[in-house]
């Protein structure tokens, strides 16, 4: 399941880990959304990356590799971040909520319906790690 | 700068009091340069609630200039209740109307004989009978003053019942719900018989260079309006974090000795938001606009909604999950003119003491203090705001109160201050934050919780550690506290996410300095250790910086069970960073050299 980032098997692996954790799916029970990721290039990626997952109460539902942004005109969220800040968060090295807080990741969407998730987004973002094998 | 007009309202003299040259580059304005100014005056012998005791409304160099969140003033002197450095930090319009009236501060000693409020309209000043004033609620008497002075665009200062009858943590009020909450500073301003202070200006505010300071004020303001941390304040309020508060265990329940409520959801900025809700409100110039309004079904007219302190003082911390009494709660102490935190806090320690037999229906006056009765909590805020029965005790905090019931270790305070609800055994760099704060117990002067959630600040050195991190925390707190010591000069709201380099730039093109980050920092240094000095001459010592018990017991339940911060390590660390002398508890001589506090290390070094 663990793949290299960023590639179609690494959220293919994200998506199967979604829906068979255990933990992910007490946890983001309740959360019902769409997220659409832009990721803006920098280092040895050379031109802006996107997909998506559609989450809802602890599954995910859908994936999509390199989408583009009309396919999905309303997601609940949109998260924006560069390459090294997406990866750094993929790799451990920033916390999650530091780049909330400190808008390394920007978030586009409710705010309130993000603070009252919290669990759920940092343990969204534990399964991603866990699935990251090796960062391109 | 501007000159500080200064009243004795004793004789009802007034002069201009010009800033010396040297005092306006070194301590900038704001906390700062009142700390400066007032640093002779304070001493351990002033009585805070005497005439000779100062009340300084002081402005700082971007105050009503329109930058990032900086329609802000500080509001200073000695505590009541702690008898220490006091400072409390204020929105609203009030401070860019002065200094739109051609002074950057308002300079108040003395007593008036009988209640007066002044009205400040430009350079003149009209000292009035309040007379027909006295007794009557905040909300009411900027009302009243303002259709008094029949100026539409005057702006009101007031005191409330609670400030009159000296309740030693009675705040000041202006532009209807904004408020100085902290320090008792509308006690001293009710000892003075004043109630009310209306101004009006019409001058433009001074910057020095302000063409290069609207174009980065414009910058700072555009990406501040779209900063994810603005965006949830703006959203949901500063209640906002409620819930992740309460999943950390970092949000203290039931008086401090629980960090689990499971009925966080109902009691949250996001319910209000879902539920009540009606309006945004902002301060001067504030992109952020974290003000709540709210419209109850009983309400015939909008009133002020809570925010994160009174939402967990008067929630959480009383095990009421009523959000409709919240909201009654806080406008009530709005309307006596309270802090939230000191009055529900010490109301806490009431139900904790009568848990516990040590107060009994005796002393309440026939009051069972149930936990999460919202009418017990009513009657009791209504007692204060009186000075009525149990109220009367309860109006001196709780340090006080604990104490005439033989149990002063039983109040979570610092100092005198009423502890604020963000618990260090969730987020640990909050117990230097409250054991070191020049003023009590305070999360303004470092709300360093932000930075155990996340929010490191790696330009000026505050780096991600882990919230349950211990000694090796020190540092950061420090440059924290440094970092917060410029906001409170500026005056900035600690909410606005502004970048160092961006501050500074701000800074220099608004006072004409060629500071870098560092020198910004060292200034922030210079301030804390200032209003340290002004404490040690005070009496502080190194046995003050402590918590209280409640703090140093672990948690039985919720997301931080079982830990507490090791506060000696921290405090031992903490010194090495500050360099100061663990022994006495006073910046060393050298420090206040480095600092340029020449008087200072004479002072307290000889």
């Amino acid at each position: 399941m663990p793949a290299i980032f960023p590639s179609e098997e690494w959220l293919k692996g994200l998506e199967e880990k979604l829906n068979s954790d255990v933990r992910y799916g007490d946890i983001a029970k309740k959360w019902e959304g769409d997220l659409f990721f832009f990721i803006e290039p920098e280092g040895n990626l050379k031109e802006q990356l996107t997909f998506y997952l559609d989450l809802w109460h602890g599954k995910c539902r859908k994936v999509e590799y390199k989408p583009r942004p009309e396919s999905y005109p309303n997601p609940v969220f949109t998260l924006t971040a560069t390459y090294t800040n997406i990866t750094a968060l993929l790799t451990g090295q920033l916390n999650p909520m530091t780049a909330m807080m400190t808008s390394k990741l920007k978030v586009k969407g409710s705010m309130g319906y993000m603070m009252r998730n919290v669990p759920t987004v940092l343990d969204f973002v534990r399964v991603a790690q866990e699935v990251t094998q090796e960062i391109l | 700068m501007q000159p500080i007009l200064k009243l004795d309202l004793t004789t009802g003299h007034t002069e201009e009091y010009h800033i010396p040259e040297k005092w306006e580059k070194d301590f900038l304005g704001g906390a700062s340069l009142a700390a400066r100014i007032l640093y002779s005056t304070l001493t351990k012998e002033l009585d805070p609630l005497s005439p000779e005791s100062p009340l300084l409304f002081m402005m700082g160099p971007m105050t009503g200039t329109s930058g990032p969140t900086t329609g802000r003033f500080v509001i200073c002197g000695k505590g009541p209740a702690t008898g220490l450095w006091a400072e409390s930090n204020i929105g609203g319009f009030w401070g860019p109307e002065l200094r739109a009236a051609g002074y950057d501060g308002l300079w108040i000693t003395g007593r008036a004989s009988a209640p007066v409020y002044l009205w400040l309209n430009g350079s003149r000043l009209e000292i009035r009978s309040a007379a027909h004033l006295w007794g009557q609620n905040t909300y009411t008497t900027q009302d009243k003053v303002k259709e008094e002075v029949g100026e539409k665009s005057a702006r009101v200062c007031v005191i409330g019942p609670a400030g009159e009858k000296q309740v030693l943590f009675a705040s000041i009020m202006c532009d209807h719900g904004r408020m100085a909450g902290r320090t008792g500073m509308g006690a001293v301003m009710g000892s003075k018989n004043l109630k009310a202070i209306a101004v009006h200006g019409t001058n433009e505010i001074p910057v020095f260079d302000g063409t290069r300071y609207k174009a980065l004020r414009s910058e700072s303001n555009r990406k501040l309006r779209d900063d994810n941390e603005a965006r949830v304040m703006r959203e949901v309020g500063t209640a906002g974090a409620a819930n992740y508060a309460e999943y950390l265990g970092a949000m203290p329940v039931k008086y401090y000795t629980s960090g689990s409520f499971p009925a966080v959801d109902e009691v949250s900025g996001a319910k209000m938001t879902d539920t009540i809700l009606v309006g945004r409100s902002a301060c001067q110039g504030c992109v952020i606009a974290c003000g709540r309004v709210v419209k109850l079904p009983k309400d015939v007219s909008k009133r002020k909604g809570p925010e994160h302190e009174t939402m967990v003082g008067f929630g959480a911390n009383l095990l009421n999950d009523n959000l409709e009494s919240i909201v009654d709660m806080g406008d009530l102490c709005d309307r006596y003119g309270m802090d939230t935190i000191s009055t529900s806090n010490t109301i806490g320690l009431a139900f904790h003491l009568f848990e516990k037999g040590i107060i009994t229906t005796e002393d309440t006056g026939g009051i069972e203090l149930k936990w999460g009765d919202v009418d017990a909590i009513e009657q009791l805020v209504r007692m204060i705001g009186s000075r009525e029965g149990i109220g009367d005790l309860l109006a001196q905090g709780s340090r006080l109160f604990g104490a005439h019931f033989g149990v002063e270790d039983e109040a979570v305070q610092v100092n005198g201050l009423e502890v604020a609800y963000h618990d260090p055994r969730g987020v640990s760099g909050m117990a230097l934050s409250y054991a070191t704060s020049p003023r009590g117990a305070c999360h303004n002067q470092s709300d360093y919780f932000f930075v155990d959630w996340g929010h490191s600040n790696e330009e000026i050195g505050i780096e991600f550690l882990a919230r349950h991190a211990q000694a090796e925390k020190a540092g950061n707190v420090a440059r924290h506290q440094d970092w917060r010591s410029v906001d409170n000069a500026v005056v900035m709201c600690i909410f606005a996410n502004v970048a160092p380099k961006e501050k500074v730039g701000l800074i220099n093109a608004a006072c004409g300095l060629d500071w870098s980050v560092a020198d910004m920092m060292k200034f922030g240094e210079r301030s804390w250790n200032l209003k340290r000095a002004i404490n040690n001459r005070m009496g502080l010592n190194a046995q003050n910086d402590k918590l209280p018990k409640a703090l140093l017991t672990p948690f039985p339940d919720g997301g931080s069970e079982g830990f507490v911060p090791d506060i000696e390590e921290m405090l031992i660390s903490y010194y090495k960073h500050r360099g100061w002398d663990r022994e006495t508890g006073k910046p060393s001589r050298e420090k206040l050299l480095e600092l340029g506090l020449d008087d200072m290390a004479t002072d307290l070094w000889g």
